[in-house]
């Protein structure tokens, strides 16, 4: 976002923010000041006791101490004063520190930049095969023209699956690619602190979000910010399932929270009566024939779901490690990477014709104002009801996601080896099975193969019906034994063990955690029971 | 005459979207009552009855009927839709033409389509523009609603805004609503009430008592609550008065169809026999194949509803049935387990081995 629009975008959040929390302190049911700072304050300790390695804790700690002690003795005017001081110390954290010429350059530089550092920062590669195309590496697909049409008639919020840290900086390339501004982004702090990701992110246009800011006025700042920016026209980009998906699944529960700034923002629009009132989300599948940082996600998922059950054999990879295995990944991302556009929807959740324009099911027109105004045609916010829509919204979302899921060579083997074994085991719960492994007795190729054409051809019926959708260059024309052969290459190069790895004429499961990962991008279409039909065929 | 008198429209002239059209022109709303008939339009505006339907009860002279749809839709931002199940699409298609944004669309009818479990207020969504729809649900039999008893009835929605207006255009002083959030459960015992209306219809025609109605009623409701927590349903909803209550009213009035429809199969009646007599759709006919379906798909034991399955379409006898329900494994009242069954020890080898000792089931391994 443009300097001047983020100063003004920071005024208005300021003010609104302000303006409602001595609105509803006025409320019986409301918060007095006094108690919603106190509140803003015990959050904000909390945290500081918590996180002992913040950079600015001691910066913090002052002023939260000087809160406290100006708080107690504190009349009305000066509560509205501290109150002021504390929103405006949330919101200058957020703007974070732009500068226009990084701006400037990042929009030239980011093309050159990134295929550089996904494919040529072994000096080796680079000689041998001179400049990468990054074009190859990240595929676009899907109805892009629908997203720059979106773009134009309003407002857009892309709404990506999220998989990967690699993920902002693909799609900030990607949007690039499609003669796209770059879009407003809020990015975990976490992430300005790795310098790679930390250009990235800057260069997106992103504001600062700190996930372990726990106070409630904090995250009404957060979404106020993205509001205001979509009234103000600025792109936006949020990730819907929140975090990165720690199983490999594709989100199914959305946190609703920022995809309510869209309905709010439309709400504003009307009222103001704005001239492209609309805003859109737009959805867009990232998928990974290899992904970044799998085996730690996979692992921080086990070990919150299964509690005790999961036995942690190894230790978390030391940092030094970490950053080898990060550059280890981008050496071998020559693997694809595909971006795939999916559906156009307003912020209830319909979908959006060519014309910009909201139809039914049956392709008929609706008038999307009149969700949302009284019987005089006054658009007006209600925060339950706009809830109910914003959940409706994010069922859209997630049924989209499942549609536009683009299944790579990777994922289908990992499925059906998945499965193969569980078939083998069907007494062992997930977790004993993630540890038995294939027993170190592996499986044949030929019944990997046959059960990987079974698969394909379930997938192929799906995809005819629009259920989801397969990358053409890694699955191709369906032949099993390419698309087996295509996953083993991948599988043996990124990962500390290979997650199936051939030995004669048979796969041996050396990483069941990673196999279980990859396989879980392909829940939720009944592909087991298909497979499990097979089996009694074959029998 | 008031400058804002509040308004509201019933698509749907069989016996419950009278009813409700009655009851709602009775506190005085201006209402607009739909249906395909020409001649039960004119009956209705001119005769004040609906003869089909209601025999000879007067029907309020506020109630207006009209065949035109467009018209109708137009008149109230409320719309209540009681259609029975199978011409619900059809019917919400068309209104989907005429309906905005801004209405709220309330289905009246108990009962769901077959093949997928829709509910009807998913077919309003799906068919129309609106997103404001819920479902009324609750112990209300129309006649008793007709001849103003006092009773209760939910209006289910996510939607505060549409409970509300569910609220404005039913509640009167001998009719209580409640709101409930929950949707899916309410719609569900709603539809599948009317299997349980069924057999009861059959205990009552074998002449069996309170011991014996009281056990269907219980162990249905635990049945349906098992179904209707697969589909994502809220437990309470068994306790209110769409589940419980419902369930109730319908299994100990004759009144229901269903009720009548259990009594003839009881009398030796085949199910086309039964159904012959009839004027008024039984819903539970097609609402149990379609639950014994979906029931096996969901993997829910539904022993019941499987029963007057057997007795509908497999043209088993009821007490045949009866019998074969009664001599299932006892089991343990909430967590299923047949009570000779021993626990399910997981984690130690140990007492798992010793547990088939205490058994008595380790001689022959």
């Amino acid at each position: 976002m443009r300097n001047e629009l983020r100063d003004a975008a920071i005024v208005e959040v300021r003010s609104r923010i302000v303006d409602a929390c001595l609105k509803q302190a006025r409320l019986p049911e409301g918060m007095p000041l006094d108690v919603l700072i106190n509140d803003t304050l015990y959050h904000e300790k909390q945290r500081l006791e918590r996180d002992r390695q913040s950079p600015t804790r001691d910066e913090d700690l002052a002023f939260w101490e000087g809160v406290r002690s100006r708080l107690g003795k504190a009349g009305e005017s000066e509560q509205k004063e501290i109150l002021v001081r504390v929103v405006e110390r949330f919101t200058e954290e957020v703007r974070g520190n732009f500068t226009p010429w990084v701006y400037d350059m990042a929009t030239r530089f980011i093309p050159r930049a990134l295929p550089a550092l996904l494919n040529a920062v072994s000096p080796k590669r680079l000689f041998s095969r001179g400049l990468p195309n990054i074009a190859e590496t990240i595929a676009i697909d899907g109805d892009v023209d629908a997203l720059r049409r979106a773009n134009e008639r309003g407002t857009v919020i892309l709404a990506p699956t999220h998989a990967s840290n690699m993920d902002s900086p693909v799609i900030g390339w990607a949007l690039f690619a499609m003669g796209l501004p770059p879009f407003t982004y809020g990015a975990g702090l976490n992430l300005f602190t790795n310098p790679v990701m930390s250009f990235f992110m800057r260069n997106l246009g992103a504001y600062r979000v700190d996930r372990r800011k726990t106070a409630p006025l904090y995250k009404d700042i957060l979404k106020e910010y993205a509001a205001v920016s979509l009234e103000l026209g600025q792109p936006n980009l949020f990730f819907p399932g929140g975090t990165r998906s720690r199983n490999g699944q594709i989100e199914e529960h959305l946190k609703l929270g920022l995809l309510s700034c869209g309905l709010r923002a439309y709400v504003n629009n009307l009222q103001k009566r704005k001239e492209r009132p609309n805003i859109y989300v737009v959805t867009c599948s990232i998928n990974y024939q290899l992904v970044l940082e799998a085996e730690s996600l996979v692992g921080d998922y086990l070990r919150s779901e299964g509690k005790s059950r999961y036995i942690m054999t190894d230790d978390e990879s030391s940092k030094p490690r970490k950053m080898l295995q990060f550059v280890q990944n981008l050496i071998n991302l020559e693997s694809r990477i595909t971006v795939k556009v999916g559906d156009v929807f307003d912020p209830f959740g319909n979908h959006v014709d060519e014309a910009g324009l909201s139809v039914d099911s049956h392709g008929r027109h609706i008038d999307i104002r009149k969700y949302v105004t009284d019987g005089e045609g006054r658009p007006f916010h209600m925060p339950q009801r706009d809830r109910v829509f914003t959940r409706e919204c994010g069922d859209s979302v997630a049924e989209s996601f499942k549609r536009h899921n683009q299944v790579l060579s990777t994922n289908v083997v990992a499925f059906t080896a998945f499965e193969l074994l569980k078939k083998r085991h069907p007494e062992l719960d997930l977790y004993r099975m993630l540890r038995t492994g294939d027993e170190g007795t592996g499986l044949e190729m030929r019944k990997l193969t046959d059960a990987t054409a079974v698969v394909v051809k379930a997938l192929q019926d799906l995809a005819r019906d629009g259920e989801i959708s397969l990358d053409g260059k890694s699955i191709g024309n369906g032949d099993a034994a390419t698309i087996v052969q295509s996953a083993l290459r991948h599988f043996g190069t990124y990962h500390a063990h290979p997650v199936l790895a051939r030995r004669g004429d048979r796969a041996f499961t050396e990483d069941a955690q990673l196999l279980y990962y990859y396989s879980n991008r392909l829940r939720g279409y009944g592909l087991e029971r298909t497979l499990r039909a097979s089996y009694g065929e074959a029998a | 005459m008031a400058a804002t008198q509040k308004r509201a429209t019933v698509i749907g002239g069989g016996s419950w979207g009278t009813a409700l059209a009655h009851l709602m022109a009775t506190a005085g709303i201006d209402v607009r009552l739909w249906m395909r008939s020409e001649e039960r339009v004119a009956e209705i505006n001119e005769q004040h009855t609906n003869t089909r339907y209601l025999k000879d009860k007067p029907i309020h002279e506020g109630v207006v009927a009209t065949s035109d749809l467009a018209l109708a839709a137009k008149h109230a931002g409320t719309l209540v839709v009681a259609i029975p199940s199978r011409a619900f699409r059809e019917v919400a298609f068309e209104l989907g033409e005429h309906v905005t944004g801004d209405q709220i669309l309330l289905s009246a009818t108990k009962g769901f389509e077959a093949e997928h479990l829709t509910r009807m207020s998913q077919v309003l969504r799906e068919e129309t523009c609106v997103r404001k729809v819920g479902a009324i649900s609750g112990p209300n039999l129309a006649d008793e609603v007709m001849a103003g008893q006092p009773s209760a009835t939910v209006v289910a929605s996510p939607f505060d805004e549409v409970i509300a207006a569910g609220a404005e255009v039913l509640a009167n002083p001998t009719l209580r609503v409640y709101g409930n959030h929950d949707v899916v459960g309410v719609e569900i015992f709603g539809a599948l009430k009317n299997i349980i209306a069924i057999a009861a219809g059959a205990c009552a025609g074998l002449g069996l008592g309170a011991n014996s109605l009281s056990m269907l009623l219980t162990r249905a409701l635990a049945e349906i609550s098992r179904f209707s927590e697969a589909l994502g349903a809220d437990r309470m909803t068994a306790l209110g008065l769409a589940g419980i209550g419902d369930l109730i009213a319908t299994c100990s009035s004759p009144l229901s169809r269903n009720n009548t429809l259990g009594r003839r199969l009881a009398a030796g009646l085949s199910l086309d026999e039964a159904l012959a007599e009839m004027v008024k759709v039984a819903e539970g006919v097609n609402t149990t194949y379609a639950v014994c379906m979906h029931a096996e798909r969901l993997g829910v034991d539904m022993p019941i509803a499987r029963g007057v399955h057997r007795v509908l379409f497999g043209g088993e006898k009821v007490e045949t049935v009866i019998g074969s329900l009664m001599s299932r494994a006892n089991r343990f009242e909430h967590s299923e387990r047949p009570i000779d069954a021993p626990e399910r020890i997981t984690g130690s080898v140990i007492e798992t081995a010793l547990a088939v000792t205490a058994g008595g089931r380790d001689a022959g391994a």
